[in-house]
């Protein structure tokens, strides 16, 4: 009986694989593909009753997000409980619920911000429709490919982007979020951007049960809040914080710097690894000053910065201010190392600080000048589309909304089952932006990358191509491991 | 030889003693019928057991199967579900129930809490804002005519003339008897983040578990807050389990007695105005560290509703825990007692909760409702009492309790009565 199923199984592998290789041949892409351990894995998930959680294997890491020793809060103290290290379940009844038949279209819901309205991170006016738009393009190009393809294959039905913008005032996108689940009935969701915005929105997915795919909040505390319905497929502040911390500390041998911050969400979550970091490593940060969005001149807060002397300052915040900065220090005679967050490696960035943006260093999640075929594609495809070039959170909205089709085409209309062949996935998601490999947290732990302004270009670098140490990573959990020695420390 | 067939005997002799004393105390001690203890093991201090559950589901006449929020009220009980209002009549048994259709502002009922004064309902509508529903009415606030901060409501709590209401973007409160609305957010309270998850109320406090804040407390006389946040401040640990609240993103409070009980997503909590405690899965009985819900008995029972099944600290002092899940494959009931990492007792029953992803708890009396994402459960409870009693054990499958953990008694499948 083991033998026939066995052979069954391999029937359906060989079968899925030559499907997904006359598709891969002419997609270019990998929604489609359903390997071996994805068609196991649907084999517990779908003889699961409405009662029972099938053994699907928790994913168990011995490191919260690659943490170095050395930078690990308080470190010198065992935890009594750490955190994250084993995936969480879905154990409801939702794997139990069939597939209607009665649907024409496959709706699959979008969220960002994409028109200018108020900002609840601000209490003024919205700042991140740049960045909302280019996702929103992304995920398009991922949904019309994937239609090209023949859409939803078990049903020969189109895919349906459903689109909301959350740039509100009052928690707008969790009203945002309900309507999808429940009024548009969409089987998963990607977005969002704002950090505020994000955490409203997963905390309704989960009561709603619906996977949300994040590939533009780089808040670590997003996924920090042991919520199985989400997933995200960019690097976070958090391991950016880590690359820059290593790089000024370790690599530069830096010992005094300052920081500038948007006194937002996004900036003060944003820098706050890098924060720790510094005091981690022994150098605290001297000073940190933050600005109001819309601010045009920041002399309050660079001299402030310029007084003490500092050997580098870092900026997080988004690409317009970061310029204005940037342009303002060199004008007041400031010319430190300047370190930025993603958000500036932008056009707009390069457009105010022209030859100032020379030797600006940024943190980065992926390296969008790295030699793959998928991304030469990707870059083709989205110029042919809209008449530009993608950036990074169009790139991010691709994959995340390819990862979204993929699991869809894999479980079936079953939100439970979408969810759990993204969470159960052992090998990485060979994305445009790289490998997205998922932490038992459920997030992006890929590599990073510093980019350094050169000659009018950034050129990329990882840890490896700079040679930028690392502290020591240990391969145990905190709570198991022995207790730091003083040699040790 | 001989010696040892006259000690036999007399072993033989001990244990029918032992077991008649035993089976002579069963009769006292409130233990259902469905089953008698068919090995005696000495008697010990013990929690009390719910064993008798009743369950209701759409076969029943609940409009769904997914229940947010529980209220037990005289004799009714309203249930809120993910497609509608149901109140059960527990004289007659019957269901009655709302939907959208029948004037229900919205479908999804995330909270409920009656005004003893009037008799109103206040329910809160995830992504509908608030509604009341008296005399057959329902009367509809959202963000759009009313103070409401936020139309997705996750608590509800009636304090004094004052409705509360915790959602996703802060906190509301409605004065029932002038029609004013007070407004809370970071502006005007110490919410490091604004997304109130449960609010609950009790002698002058209101408490609000707000996710990414802690735990904020209202004084109703003073009209001032006061945080509890973790010490510790750091995400992805808790540096000490007793040191304040295990986490910052928390779920769900309940004050009594002078004592706060809070859930979160990564363990549970208990304090006295001085002490905290903390509570995680790996060593009590907790079924897991994702608390949806919490409500707090008295000062030493609190009821636990969370992904993996329903904890209940039964008695504060000694540790003592009952904990009720439900077998995937069988649908029985289990309900076992540990004691710090001693299990004490396992109780198999042919019902226990409906499913094992909890999301409310409800006093009612001596029963208690049980809301989960599967059904709904009613627990009687015949007999009840407080803390621990001596009593009988309740014995379990061979093998059931784990080597190590036991109290070191043999087992057996507790069979039917009469």
């Amino acid at each position: 009986m083991k033998r026939c199923q066995f052979l069954l199984l391999m029937v359906f592998v060989v079968l899925a694989g030559s499907c997904a290789t006359r598709k891969q041949a002419r997609l270019g892409d990998q929604i489609t593909e359903i390997d071996a351990e994805t068609l196991q894995l649907l084999e517990k998930i779908n003889s699961a009753s409405a009662y029972e959680v099938p053994d699907l294997g928790l994913r168990k890491d011995y490191n919260y997000a690659k943490t170095a020793q050395d930078v690990e809060p308080f470190r010198h103290v065992k935890p009594y409980k750490e955190h994250f290290l084993l995936q969480m379940e879905y154990t409801g009844p939702g794997r139990a619920i069939p597939e209607p038949t009665d649907v024409d279209s496959v709706k699959i819901g979008f969220i960002g911000p994409i028109m200018s309205t108020v900002s609840v991170a601000t209490g003024g006016k919205s700042h991140e429709e740049a960045l909302g738009i280019k996702m929103l393009q992304g995920a398009r190009l991922a949904i019309e490919g994937a239609n090209a393809a023949g859409g939803y294959l078990k049903r020969d039905i189109p895919f349906e982007l459903v689109v909301s913008n959350d740039n509100g005032l009052w928690g707008a996108s969790g009203n945002e979020i309900i309507k999808m689940a429940y009024k548009d009935k969409v089987w998963a969701i990607l977005g969002t951007i704002d950090g505020a915005n994000s955490h409203i929105a997963i905390r309704v997915a989960l009561k709603a049960e619906v996977t949300m795919m994040n590939s533009a909040d780089t808040d670590p505390t997003f996924i920090e809040t042991n919520i199985p319905w989400v997933f995200r497929c960019i690097s976070d502040d958090r391991q950016q914080g880590y690359l820059l911390v290593d790089y000024m500390y370790r690599k530069l041998k830096l010992k005094r710097v300052g920081v500038i911050r948007a006194s937002n969400r996004y900036g003060r979550f944003g820098v706050r690894e890098i924060s720790d970091g510094s005091r981690r490593l022994g150098n605290p940060i001297i000073i940190e000053m933050a600005y109001a969005l819309g601010t045009e001149d920041f002399s309050l807060q660079l001299e402030r910065l310029k007084d003490e002397n500092l050997e580098a300052i870092v900026h997080w915040g988004d690409a317009h201010e970061g310029a204005l900065i940037l342009n303002q220090m060199r004008r007041m005679g400031m010319d430190q190392p300047y370190f930025v967050c993603d958000r500036c490696l932008s056009e707009e960035f390069v457009e105010i600080t022209g030859d100032n943006a020379e030797g600006v260093i940024c943190a980065y999640p992926w390296n969008p000048t790295r030699k793959d075929s998928r991304l030469e594609r990707f870059y083709e495809d989205f110029l042919k589309r809209f008449g530009e070039q993608p950036e990074t959170y169009a790139a991010h909205g691709y994959d995340g909304m390819s990862m979204l089709i993929w699991a869809i085409q894999a479980a079936g209309l079953n939100r439970a089952k979408i969810r759990d062949v993204l969470a159960y996935q052992s090998k990485p998601w060979h994305g445009v932006t790289g490998d997205i490999v998922f932490s038992a947290a459920l997030d992006d732990v890929g590599e990073v990358y510093l980019a350094k302004r050169r000659k009018g270009e950034w050129k990329f670098y990882s840890r490896e191509d700079l040679k930028i140490p690392q502290g020591y990573i240990p391969p145990r959990d905190r709570v198991s491991r022995p207790t730091l020695t003083a040699q040790s420390r | 030889m001989k010696y040892l067939i006259i000690s036999a005997r007399i072993l033989m002799v001990l244990w029918l003693g032992e077991t008649a004393l035993c089976q002579a105390k069963d009769l006292t001690s409130g233990l259902p019928a469905f089953s008698s203890i068919s090995v005696c093991a000495t008697e010990q201090k013990l929690p009390y057991v719910y064993t008798e559950w009743k369950h209701f589901t759409t076969k029943d006449g609940l409009p769904n199967d997914h229940v947010f929020a529980v209220k037990a009220d005289g004799s009714k009980v309203w249930v809120g579900t993910e497609n509608g209002l149901a109140c059960i009549d527990k004289t007659t048994g019957k269901i009655k129930s709302w939907k959208e259709k029948d004037g229900l502002p919205w479908r999804v009922v995330s909270a409920l809490d009656v005004n003893t004064k009037t008799g109103e309902l206040w329910v809160g509508l995830f992504g509908g804002g608030l509604a009341r529903f008296s005399g057959g009415r329902f009367d509809h606030w959202h963000q759009l005519n009313s103070g409401l901060i936020n139309d997705v409501v996750y608590g509800v709590a009636i304090e004094n003339d004052n409705v509360w209401a915790a959602t996703t973007a802060g906190a509301s409160r409605y004065n029932t008897v002038t029609g004013e609305w007070t407004i809370y957010t970071e502006k005007n309270a110490p919410m490091e983040e604004i997304w109130n998850y449960g609010v609950s109320y009790d002698a002058g406090k209101v408490y609000l578990g707000i996710w990414g804040s802690g735990v904020l407390e209202f004084d109703v006389a003073t009209e001032s807050w006061k945080d509890y946040l973790d010490p510790d401040g750091e995400m992805e640990i808790d540096l000490y389990r007793d040191d304040g609240i295990v986490h910052v993103i928390t779920t769900g409070t309940s004050y009594i007695d002078g004592i706060l009980w809070v859930s979160s997503y990564f363990g549970m909590c208990r304090y006295d105005g001085r002490h905290w405690r903390g509570y995680f899965a790996h060593e009590t009985g907790l079924p897991s560290d994702f608390g949806n819900a919490v409500k707090g008995r008295d000062a030493n029972e609190a009821w636990f509703a969370t992904d993996k099944g329903v904890g209940v600290l039964a008695d504060f002092p000694s540790d003592t825990w009952v904990t009720y899940t439900m077998d995937p494959n069988t649908h029985r009931g289990k309900a076992v007692v540990t004691q710090g990492q001693i299990t004490l007792e396992i109780v198999d029953m042919p019902r226990g909760i409906p499913h094992n992803y909890a999301l409310w708890t409800e006093f009612d009396g001596n029963n208690i409702w049980v809301g989960t994402s599967k059904g709904l459960a009613n627990a009687i409870g015949i007999g009840y009492y407080k803390g621990l009693r001596s009593r009988a054990r309740w014995v379990a499958p061979s093998g059931e309790i784990e080597a190590g953990k036991s109290g070191g008694h043999k087992t057996k499948r507790p069979k039917r009565s009469g």
